[in-house]
């Protein structure tokens, strides 16, 4: 026989075709061909994963909780490895970092997350014990984010006071850049919430040229939905989630 | 009249309202044909192949090979799986010694007997296969083959596909088995989103990206060679085109703002894509290089997630929230005769065009509710399909070349995002991805 290392040879070739009859004009009802898999006798591993607090400054460490039921191998990554069933760490992540947790048992797989934002980029260190007040400092002090409704990108009238406020504080500090996050609720569609997030970012930054803001010094980026602050489904979270966030600097090239 | 086991429930739009309300009763043929699902389901017996030794390696590869083509041909949608408990006690391994009468009659009633054998010759896997008409005695075989790869368990698993793509194809009016196809997708199970891929059925999950970054939107080049996707390595969300032939990038020019969702045309020379570059999002083309950029729309408002009629490649779907909810609009592929497709209200996501150029699957849900689930349109005559049912959040359809399957998005599991298949009738869904969260998948061709 030949031997062709490496390939997948096929040696033969059809030697006939059937004829297979497979026209009916009565139909009668066929079965399903394949139902979904029932559930597993063995419940299914839940649990959680939490962050406190979600959004630290670079150098500081958040605490992750999580709990499981059902699981008899945890796993929380990036670099956290197998883990006990319950338990909490601190974790000083250098950036934004989601934590997934992903539980096995006999009853299946879970996983869960959280989001770990590192706000700002991380201060040059400095040579005196005591640190002067930085212009950043009196960046993460003073600005304040802005808040949208579902599906909209229009300027709201809390938006307006907390834009207004940043659009003052810029015109005192000429010498900041700075970046404007568009982010989403959970709510919407991945692609979709896109497109939502740059408008967002967009509109804030039309209204702080149109208060005297140099558009030179502002830049905007979306993330959609795919930097959560806040990971759960309640009206409060999603609140937390559309916004346009303000962060020092200017995050892209 | 297909009245106990519909294979699909009816759903209708009443009026201009967000409410849905199922209304049985209407033919389905349109639909049925239209997904290759319209021919009644032939009877196959599938007997494991029996290895022609007791090579514990042959063994194993032998069950990995018996396993893999089972779940092929029942999630093919197209054939009825006789279980194994009802098969006669001898397994034939060739033609010869089949016994017609005890594979057709109850209570096996097979129409169709796949069988054959594994060896292991010369370091290598031997799967010597037939496909018989057992309701017709003496009848030559309509398949008769061999394979031959490594002994390796990815080897057993690449056979059984082969095979399974061989009979599919023979029974199935000719359409092409996707069991070789593959499924590119988003992962963050390494806690940054990477574009992964993986097997049509789940297997052989693999990183294509490692950019510690955030990257999205992945969509195959129609020969299947190159994904476009989004990446906010630099800083900024662009457009990448990566070479799987190479591992390298392909150049593709950066612009400033979003840069998202591109959609190749199907003769893969062009590239539509949502772009901030004006201000606000809207769609673009351009050649696969970047070269002659055009704006086809001119909304200031979200316009994203192009896709090509891949049938003519003469229209493109979007979407766009133009009338204050995501909507799925139609126009032609220069941005004239504009049209809005899905006119009932709610959030419409997520277009996905059919291979056949007839249909388009998306996302729908009442607005601010988060609930979507998966419909289909016929884009012709307006009529819609509901695919899923309310269990969890199901989004981000995509078909696959044989117009019979649709991967997407669910939250049915619990409360990640996970990536799962299903029949394009709403049937026989299974959950591929478990690690992480897991979306926007895209099926090769």
């Amino acid at each position: 026989m030949k031997s062709h290392p490496r390939r997948l040879v096929i040696l033969a070739a059809i030697l006939g075709l059937a004829v297979i009859g497979t026209t009916s004009c009565h139909k009668k009802a066929v079965p399903p061909p394949a139902t979904p898999p029932p559930p597993a006798v063995p419940s299914a591993p839940t649990g959680s994963l939490t962050a406190e607090p979600s959004t630290i400054q670079s150098g500081q460490s958040a605490t992750l909780t999580w709990t499981s039921e059902n699981a008899t191998d945890l796993e929380l990554e990036p670099s956290l490895g197998k883990v006990q069933p319950q338990g909490s760490t601190t974790v000083s992540p250098q950036q934004s970092t989601t934590y997934t947790l992903t539980l096995k048992g006999p009853g299946g797989e879970n996983s869960y997350e959280a989001r770990v934002t590192v706000a700002g980029v991380p201060p040059a260190p400095a040579a005196e014990a005591t640190p002067p007040v930085t212009e950043q400092d009196l960046f993460e002090q003073s600005v304040q984010d802005a808040y949208f409704d579902f599906n909209r990108a229009n300027i709201r009238p809390d938006a307006r006071a907390a834009l207004t406020h940043d659009a003052h504080f810029f015109e005192a500090h000429p010498s900041i850049n700075f970046t404007i996050e568009g982010h989403c609720d959970d709510r919407g569609t991945e692609e979709y919430n896109l497109g939502l997030g740059e408008r967002r970012a967009e509109a804030a930054k039309r209204f702080l040229a149109n208060l005297g803001v140099s558009a030179s010094r502002i830049t905007t980026i979306s993330y959609g939905k795919d930097r959560p602050f806040c990971t759960e489904q309640t009206p409060a979270c999603w609140q937390e989630n559309r916004r346009d966030h303000f962060v020092f600097g200017s995050e892209t090239h | 009249m297909l009245v106990k086991k519909n294979w699909v429930n009816w759903i209708v739009f009443i009026s201009v309202g967000v409410s849905l309300s199922a209304r049985p009763g209407y033919s389905q043929g349109w639909f049925k044909t239209g997904i290759n699902l319209g021919q009644t389901a032939v009877r196959i017996a599938v007997p494991d192949f029996p290895p022609q030794s007791a090579n514990q390696q042959l063994v194993s590869l032998t069950q990995t090979f018996n396993k893999v083509l089972w779940d092929d041909l029942a999630f093919s949608g197209i054939l009825e799986m006789v279980s194994k408990s009802y098969y006669p006690l001898t397994t034939p391994q060739t033609p010869q010694q089949v016994n017609f009468n005890a594979w057709s009659s109850a209570p096996v009633s097979a129409q169709m007997l796949v069988l054959g054998s594994t060896a292991a010759i010369n370091n290598q896997m031997v799967v010597t296969a037939y496909l018989q008409d057992v309701r017709s005695p003496g009848s030559p075989p309509a398949l008769a083959k061999r394979y031959v790869a490594d002994l390796n368990q990815g080897s057993a698993r690449a056979i059984a596909h082969h095979l399974a793509n061989d009979i599919i194809k023979l029974l199935g009016g000719g359409i092409p088995g996707i069991n070789l196809t593959k499924i590119a997708f988003v992962s963050n199970r390494t806690g940054y989103p990477e574009i992964w891929m993986m097997d049509y059925d789940g297997h052989n999950q693999h990183p294509i990206t490692n950019y510690h970054s955030l990257c999205t939107t992945p969509r195959w080049s129609p020969d299947d060679e190159k994904l476009a996707f989004t990446s906010y390595a630099s800083g900024n969300p662009e457009i990448y085109i990566y070479s799987l032939l190479t591992n390298h990038r392909l150049p593709f020019p950066t612009y400033r703002g979003l840069n998202t969702t591109p959609a190749w045309s199907p003769d893969g020379k062009k590239i539509a894509f949502c772009s901030s570059m004006g201000g606000d999002p809207e769609i673009y083309v351009s050649h696969a290089d970047g070269a002659d950029l055009k704006q086809l729309t001119f909304a200031p408002k979200v316009n994203i997630s192009p896709v090509w009629n891949p049938k003519t490649g003469k229209e493109i779907a979007f979407v766009s929230d133009r009338s204050g909810t995501p909507q799925i609009y139609i126009m032609s592929s220069d941005g004239t005769n504009l049209r809005r497709l899905i006119t009932y209200g709610g959030d419409a996501n997520g277009p996905s065009w059919s291979p056949n150029g007839l249909f388009i699957a998306f996302s729908w849900g009442e607005v601010g509710t988060g609930a979507y689930d998966i419909y289909v349109i016929n884009i012709s005559t307006g009529q819609i399909i509901q695919l899923t049912h309310g269990e969890g959040r199901n989004t981000h359809p995509s078909w696959a070349p044989d117009g019979r399957h649709i991967v997407f998005v669910s939250t049915r599991n619990g409360g990640h995002r996970q990536i799962w298949t299903m029949l394009a009738n709403g049937h026989g869904a299974r959950q591929l991805t478990f690690k992480g969260g897991n979306w926007n998948p895209n099926w090769s061709n």
